[in-house]
């Protein structure tokens, strides 16, 4: 199955204009938004759609507080549409919708979309880092750092995190179905799976938690480098959003991360630099806790200087 | 003991939160509800996942129609009276609650020992 990865995923909330204004902070473009709802797009047309909870076009929403509707995978042609769909519909109602996409669920409830992927061809240099030992990747008197740059902006849609009350089995789907390999894995937790036709580490990662909990634990966006995820993150706090979960560097998968709370009821995260892997890779596994799942942790302040004459009295 | 100055009544929204940071640790450690004259005070720690911040942004901590105390990490709801929660990853837990100093200038406080915010984290 050819499937390349995210296209998009849909979001039903409450609050439409709080998780529009969230996005578009986040770094998002807004694409036909209204009050209720549209696309917000990262640079190569991968999105999350937002629309109202009680929207009739979406799929009917888990049995829990989860706001997440639908995952849209990208395939890369008809062929795989037509596979996917004849795989899927051997066992469960698969639809054609008008845009030429299929909608249909996983064997846990998720609801899931694919369509033929357009994703716009990005044309970028990934963050540059001159080092000694090697010939030097910026040319000279070319900065590393620009202040006068526009806050940078997500590149593409990269990962979903969900909460599965059956992991081996919602495993099991994406593996023997939809022809996802597993990267690494978290005994007892889950599984990172990727996509036959994406090299990155992990398009989705799976948590075992109560049914209760069902739903979406994150998603993320790729950016250009660490220090974009360093900068966007920081802009984020500047705006008064709310940390959860870094800056700091993940061990499987090797992405930079920084998790915010969302008025989605979920974490919303920016990554850079993920490994890639092919068909050579063995998968690891560990135990998962705080010395497995990072290599190192920092946490955001205020900026400062501790130098030069000491600040003016303001007495 | 000492108490910790938080803010004059009249400074909160007269139907809404908001988070404190009384000892400049970076993040709120206390947000206080006001419901009317009703106040309500909780440790900002989702019992769900210790230490977890709960608000999405600064003040953020009730739902979209005012109804409910929303942990964003994860979406957990609580009872804005009772702290206990009613949804979510967190059932038969409760938000810690704070006592709150209301003087006659209208100053609101919390008793330091009950923050006690170097241990409590
Ligand atoms: S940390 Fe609050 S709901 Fe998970
Ligand atoms: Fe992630």
């Amino acid at each position: 199955m050819n499937i390349v990865g995210l296209d998009a995923l849909v979001f039903g909330v409450d609050d439409v204009a709080d998780c529009a204004r969230y996005l578009i902070d986040y770094g998002l473009t807004p694409v036909d938004v209204g009050p209720e709802g549209g696309r917000f797009e990262g640079l190569d047309g991968t999105a999350i759609l937002l629309a109202r909870r009680d929207d009739p076009s979406l799929p009917p929403p888990l049995p829990t507080a989860s706001t997440l509707r639908k995952t849209i995978y990208g395939v890369a042609d008809a062929a795989t549409l037509d596979a996917i769909a004849a795989e899927l519909g051997r066992d469960r109602a698969v639809r054609w919708l008008a845009d030429g996409s299929l909608e249909t669920v996983d064997d846990l409830g998720f609801a899931l979309g694919f369509r033929v992927t357009t994703p716009r061809p990005l044309s970028f240099t990934a963050e540059a880092a001159n080092a000694p030992g090697v010939s030097a990747q910026r040319p000279v008197n070319a900065l590393g750092v620009d202040t006068n740059a526009p806050p940078p902006k997500p590149r593409s849609l990269s990962h979903v995190v969900y909460f599965v009350p059956d992991v081996a089995k919602a495993e099991a789907f994406y593996a023997d179905r939809l022809g996802f390999v597993t990267t690494d894995r978290f005994t007892k937790v889950g599984p990172f799976m990727r996509p036959a036709g994406c090299r990155d580490h992990h398009t989705l990662f799976m948590i075992q938690t109560p049914p209760f909990l069902q739903g979406c634990e994150h998603f993320t966006f790729h950016m250009g480098g660490p220090t974009e995820v360093l900068a966007a993150g920081r802009r984020m706090v500047e705006l008064g959003y709310q940390s959860f979960w870094g800056p700091g560097r993940h061990i499987f998968g090797s992405n930079w991360f920084w998790y915010f709370n969302s008025p989605f009821g979920c974490h919303v995260e920016y990554d850079a630099d993920m490994d890639h892997h092919d068909a050579e890779w063995v998968a690891r596994e560990a135990e998962a806790g705080a010395d497995s799942s990072q290599v190192f942790l920092f946490q955001a302040r205020e900026l400062w200087f501790p130098s030069g004459p000491p600040p003016a009295k303001t007495a | 003991m000492d108490d910790v100055p938080l803010c004059r009544m009249d400074e909160l929204p007269p139907n809404g939160a908001r988070g404190f940071d009384p000892l400049g640790e970076g993040r709120d450690a206390l947000f206080i509800v006001r419901r009317g004259d009703t106040l309500r005070a909780y440790r900002n720690r989702c019992p769900h996942w210790p230490g977890a911040p709960m608000a999405w942004r600064k003040d953020g901590y009730l739902s979209p129609d005012g109804g409910h105390i929303v942990c964003y990490a994860h979406g957990a709801r609580f009872d804005i009276d009772t702290g206990d929660c009613v949804q979510g990853p967190c059932p038969g837990q409760s938000l810690q609650s704070l006592p709150l100093i209301r003087r006659a200038d209208g100053l609101l406080l919390v008793p330091r020992d009950a923050l006690d915010l170097r241990t409590a984290s």
